[in-house]
């Protein structure tokens, strides 16, 4: 009797025979499993014992559905090519496992296999098959709707995007003391349209600000796009085709409606690779405009005299960061090179670099996959060590997701170094002629007293380096010292030694959760005061805190949470008035 | 030459070989008719400039004789040099299988019988290593399949008795040229089902892996 396929496994095998195109077909026909691949991955160096890891090993996982079904040999005597079909939404379930959660889609394989197979391809082709069926980490499904709902892929609203740049251009007014420097909204017949990265917007908007005073400095006659200005696109890390094509033609459509005669695209690996790499063949259309990386721009800047810099005012050892989507995958990794030489004094190579880099060990959607944590960070290890060896202060690097990846590994490496990018390093170093007179000491210091939350200490606990950095800023801005840990050990620890003011409790975490925590820190005498606000994404959750036979936490939040609502209850809990 | 062996060496051959032609040619048939390109619309990229596509093609291409362009070759020398005789062995035994029924006299020249055979065996010899280094390290067993370990084994044989046939000596005995002929006979049969056939393909991943990052800058790998 015939094995019976559920309806998810038909689905998959029915558009495994529509997607395979004759990149992806000789790719998985030429493998002749020689092993060469296995020693490129980061994630087999982080566990050479374990051979599930070996790209090949990996590939085999789509290439054995492809013989059977496709090919020739694997239909007739498949168990002479390991071909084998699939069945069961748990046989998905275990290649949603291994194409999300062993593999970010690096490309390191892919340049290091001696028959040319192109590894990341078809691993992305996977979970597109894998997402056209709804299966797929928590994460990925809930940043790809909020991409085609929301039009970002971190459900900015429209009000919120454009208070945050009416925000950063007062700052920024305040910081030249001239109200000629603006952020321009939809201005038609700009000669660069500039877009962004949802994560500027919600968690490092300096950033915007300091590209804004490059370009003020610059004398560019730009804008920033009301809409259609997030320019990363799940697309690339879901495999979902569809969703890349419209996130990509929603930009460009942007760009020819203001009549822009150049996207710039500001520092993000993926985005620069969805948006200038694949989106024109994702969105089926071709571009009429220029595209370039805003490390470009800066370069150009610089070299024709349009902005000045002093290169002594970053004189911190620096290294670089090369961005498997910048350097593998598009080929810009000798402009950040070229930039850094003219903004900071002490530069030193990581090794490998350029192309051959190792990966940051965020890529490829990983940071959005909680579930796969402690394999990310395990993996994480190599590029640990390579930064180590670096001596650097400073990891300088193009890339939003490097930017996350990097600072979780260093945290949880616990290596004495920071992550910048290279639009920090320009606007600190620009010769700015005229600046408004320096605060005196005595009245900055008044000035931070006067924050709301001055003089509090306050411990973030959350395994979303994006969350951490957010709540980070904000807590920061309003004059608090913050804390952060990754996980519940951690948060333990430090809730013991720097007897916080308040601790912001994540519940969904790997390892000891949430509730575990907030449980310990009750149940301790000495720390049973500290004042504890859960996050949490899922509400449901929360009966693991009611459960426990102690006394409740002093606030709740749902996330997402904004900034108003996050200084609102941090203040409230303190009894801050 | 007994009229065995010579339909071993002639006919046999000539039947296989057309076998495996016609299998080939559907295969690339299938190909090109199967599956579709999609259309590049990417404008050229990369800072230190795209390079153009048919250099960029070419160097992918020869990417097999450029040990130092790749970091999998430039760590394991040992593997690559084991690469290069195990195919050298390999163009020898099949250029034999040409030779002795076509062009006998050439083997004449002892020279040209001991350059066989030292490729020959030297194959045979890497040939070994391979098996062990395929059933000894759980890495590569848990990436081989039957197919894998037949090829290998096969070939291996084959190098030895590619070797021992050079000297093309039947009037000393016909039973190793009989093992050879029918061995490289069933080659031709069985190869374009087997993972032996990756040099068809070949030509193609590494067109498009050499089309695609040449146009975006990143072929021929720059190292700093």
């Amino acid at each position: 009797m015939a094995k019976e396929r559920s309806h998810r496994a038909t689905k998959v095998l029915e558009r495994l025979e529509q997607k395979v195109n004759r990149q992806i077909a000789t790719s998985l026909m030429a493998c002749v499993h020689c092993g060469n691949c296995s020693e490129s991955c980061h994630y087999v160096l982080a566990n050479p014992d374990d051979p599930t890891y070996q790209p090949s090993y990996k590939a085999d996982q789509l290439r054995k559905l492809f013989k059977r079904h496709i090919d020739w040999t694997g239909r007739v005597i498949p168990w002479w090519v390991k071909a084998k079909s699939v069945y069961t939404d748990e046989e998905l379930e275990a290649l949603k496992d291994v194409v999300f959660g062993k593999c970010t889609n690096c490309r390191r394989c892919s340049i290091n296999c001696p028959m040319g197979v192109d590894h990341a391809t078809f691993n992305r082709m996977a979970r597109g098959l894998l997402v056209a069926v709804g299966i797929m980490p928590e994460g990925v499904s809930v940043v790809s709707k909020d991409q085609w709902e929301i039009g970002n892929q971190m459900g900015v609203l429209k009000e919120d995007y454009l208070d945050t740049l009416e925000w950063m251009e007062e700052e920024l007014q305040d910081e030249l003391g001239t109200t000629e420097v603006r952020i321009p909204v939809d201005k038609e017949d700009a000669d660069v349209v500039y877009s962004i990265n949802p994560r500027e917007v919600k968690y490092d908007p300096r950033t915007i600000a300091e590209a804004a005073k490059i370009f003020y400095m610059a004398g560019e006659n730009w804008t920033m796009p009301s809409e259609g200005w997030d320019m990363t696109n799940f697309g690339l890390f879901s495999g979902d085709d569809d969703l890349g094509g419209a996130v990509a033609r929603r930009l460009f459509e942007k760009v020819d409606d203001l009549r822009g005669k150049k996207l710039v695209i500001s520092e993000c690996g993926h985005g620069y690779r969805s948006t200038r790499c694949e989106g024109p063949n994702w969105g089926k259309r071709d571009v009429p405009f220029v595209m370039e990386s805003s490390v470009d721009t800066m370069l150009r800047y610089i070299k024709e005299g349009k902005i000045k810099v002093d290169k002594t005012k970053n004189t911190e050892p620096v290294t670089f960061h090369d961005s498997c989507n910048n350097a593998r995958s598009c080929g810009l990794y000798e402009a950040p090179r070229e930039l850094l030489g003219h903004v900071v004094t002490d530069f030193t190579e990581m090794y490998p670099n350029r192309a051959e880099n190792y990966c940051c060990t965020g890529g490829g959607g990983a940071m959005s996959m909680s579930e796969y944590t402690p394999e990310r960070l395990k993996s994480a290890k190599v590029k640990a060590d390579q930064l180590k060896a670096t001596g650097a202060r400073v990891v300088v690097t193009s890339c939003h997701n490097c930017v996350d990846g990097l600072t979780d590994l260093i945290r949880h490496y616990k290596l004495d170094m920071k992550v910048t990018q290279l639009v920090n390093l320009v606007a600190n170093a620009l010769v700015v002629d005229e600046l408004p007179a320096a605060v005196p000491a005595d009245e900055a210091a008044a000035e931070a007293l006067a924050l709301p939350l001055a003089g509090k200490t306050v411990l973030v606990v959350d395994d979303e380096p994006d969350i951490r950095v957010f709540f980070a800023s904000v807590l920061e801005d309003n004059g608090a010292t913050v804390l952060e840990a990754a996980d519940g050990d951690e948060a333990i620890e430090l809730v013991r030694r720097e007897k916080p003011d308040l601790v912001t409790l994540d519940l969904n975490m790997p390892g000891r959760d949430g509730g575990q925590v907030f449980e310990a820190i009750r149940k301790d005498e000495e720390l049973a005061a500290t004042r504890i606000c859960i996050v949490t994404g899922r509400p449901e959750l929360r009966r693991l805190i009611y459960d426990r036979p102690v006394p409740p936490p002093e606030g709740y939040l749902d996330k997402p949470v904004d900034e108003e609502t996050l200084l609102r209850n941090a203040r409230k809990i303190l009894e801050l008035t | 030459m007994s009229e065995a062996l010579h339909y071993a060496s002639h006919t046999l051959q000539e039947v296989a070989l057309v076998f495996m032609a016609v299998v080939y040619t559907l295969r690339l048939f299938w190909i090109f008719r199967r599956f579709p390109v999609g259309k590049e619309r990417q404008a050229p990229s990369g800072t230190r400039g795209s390079v153009m596509p048919r250099a960029s093609i070419l160097h992918s291409w020869f990417n097999v004789a450029q040990p130092w362009a790749m970091e999998s070759s430039r760590r394991n020398l040992f593997l690559y040099i084991q690469f290069v005789i195990f195919h050298l062995g390999v163009v020898a035994a099949i250029a034999l299988s040409f030779v002795i029924p076509y062009g006998p006299g050439l083997l004449e020249s002892a020279a040209l019988v001991k350059t066989i055979q030292v490729l020959c065996f030297s194959a045979f010899l890497v040939a070994v290593i391979r098996i062990f280094r395929r059933l000894g390290s759980a890495h590569m067993r848990a990436i081989s399949t039957p197919d894998d370990h037949f090829s290998l084994l096969l070939l291996t044989v084959w190098f030895l008795f590619a070797g021992l046939a050079a000297p093309n000596n039947y009037a000393g005995g016909e039973t190793v040229l009989m093992i050879y002929f029918w061995m490289t006979a069933f080659f031709l049969v069985y190869v374009p089902f087997s993972k032996i056939s990756h040099y068809l393909y070949y030509p193609f991943t590494r067109f498009y892996l050499g089309k695609t990052l040449g146009r975006r800058g990143v072929f021929p790998i720059v190292r700093g």
